[in-house]
């Protein structure tokens, strides 16, 4: 990904040299054919290409943020209600994240949606418990994070 | 009992680039706007108090292999010896001058003798922060 990167900073500025213009339209102009010229050379350069994952990115942005709209939602309902219906615990979630980042970014985006955060992690970075305001069913909440932020993370950070 | 701190860890190692190139802005942005050599230097301080909080410090102790009394130390010798200086241009103690000097990338830059002054306090303020930090934190 980074080297991906550097090359298409590379191929820009070699367009700049060309050019003989020194400014940012230029620079953009060049950005743009070398994304084309990486697309077109992607099969003889290791790993994805570059900008899928960066689409992935800010689908998962798009994703965090609809989450956090819905959940809110969720818990002004819960919050209004004049008797209090919630039942809340403590549930175990098996996750296959492996590195540090990503772990760190599932356990944030738990957190920030609102009913739901995390408490601890396993010492083998394997589980993660969470407590959740209102569980009725635990299966469904865990298959619920596995499918929507677990797996747009596994988008962004998988290599092949 | 020992808990696991990976999301303080991995949220620290970011968050301490970020606070430190702050604490740079600020000492630069002293002459002209707020900030300079004493926020600047608590700044920095707070930074490396974020790093004691989430690592060890037998850690921080591998990544800073200095004694930070050392450090405020060679702080107020650097702005005492400003000080100094002025007496080679026979003008009171603690004069400062400065000029405006051609430099090859940056253009024509305004240079003050307040800075090296400044960076005298940054180094002070930084090294009493962490030694009074330090000391409070070893004591068992």
């Amino acid at each position: 990904m980074a080297f991906q990167i550097l090359i298409n900073i590379i191929i820009a500025a070699t367009w700049m040299f060309l050019k003989n213009e020194w400014s940012f339209p230029s620079f953009f102009v060049g950005y743009f054919w070398g994304l084309v010229i990486i697309f077109a050379m992607r099969r003889f350069i290791p790993g994805r290409f570059y900008f899928e994952r960066i689409m992935a990115a800010a689908k998962l942005l798009f994703l965090f943020l609809r989450e956090l709209l819905l959940a809110n939602v969720q818990v002004i309902r819960d919050i209004l209600r004049p008797k209090l219906k919630i039942e809340p615990g403590i549930f175990a979630m098996p996750t296959e994240l492996k590195s540090e980042w990503e772990i760190t970014l599932l356990s944030l985006l738990i957190s920030l949606t609102p009913g739901t955060l995390v408490m601890d992690i396993s010492d083998d970075n394997k589980t993660l418990y969470i407590h959740a305001m209102n569980i009725p069913d635990v299966d469904q909440a865990i298959s619920e994070i596995k499918n929507t932020f677990e797996k747009a993370i596994l988008e962004v950070t998988r290599n092949v | 009992m020992k808990v696991n701190d990976l999301i303080l860890q991995t949220v620290t190692t970011l968050l301490a680039f970020i606070i430190i190139i702050f604490s740079i802005y600020l000492f630069f942005a002293g002459h002209y706007t707020p900030g300079g050599g004493f926020i600047g230097g608590l700044m920095t301080s707070a930074a490396l108090v974020l790093l004691l909080l989430a690592f060890d410090q037998k850690t921080m102790n591998k990544v800073f292999p200095f004694n930070f009394l050392t450090v405020a130390a060679s702080g107020l010798l650097i702005s005492t010896l400003t000080g100094v200086g002025s007496f080679f241009f026979d003008v009171p103690f603690l004069t400062h001058t400065f000029d405006y000097v051609e430099l090859p990338i940056l253009g024509e830059t305004a240079l003050a003798s307040t800075l090296i002054f400044d960076l005298g306090v940054y180094l002070v303020v930084v090294g009493i922060a962490m030694t009074i930090i330090q000391t409070i934190g070893e004591s068992e």
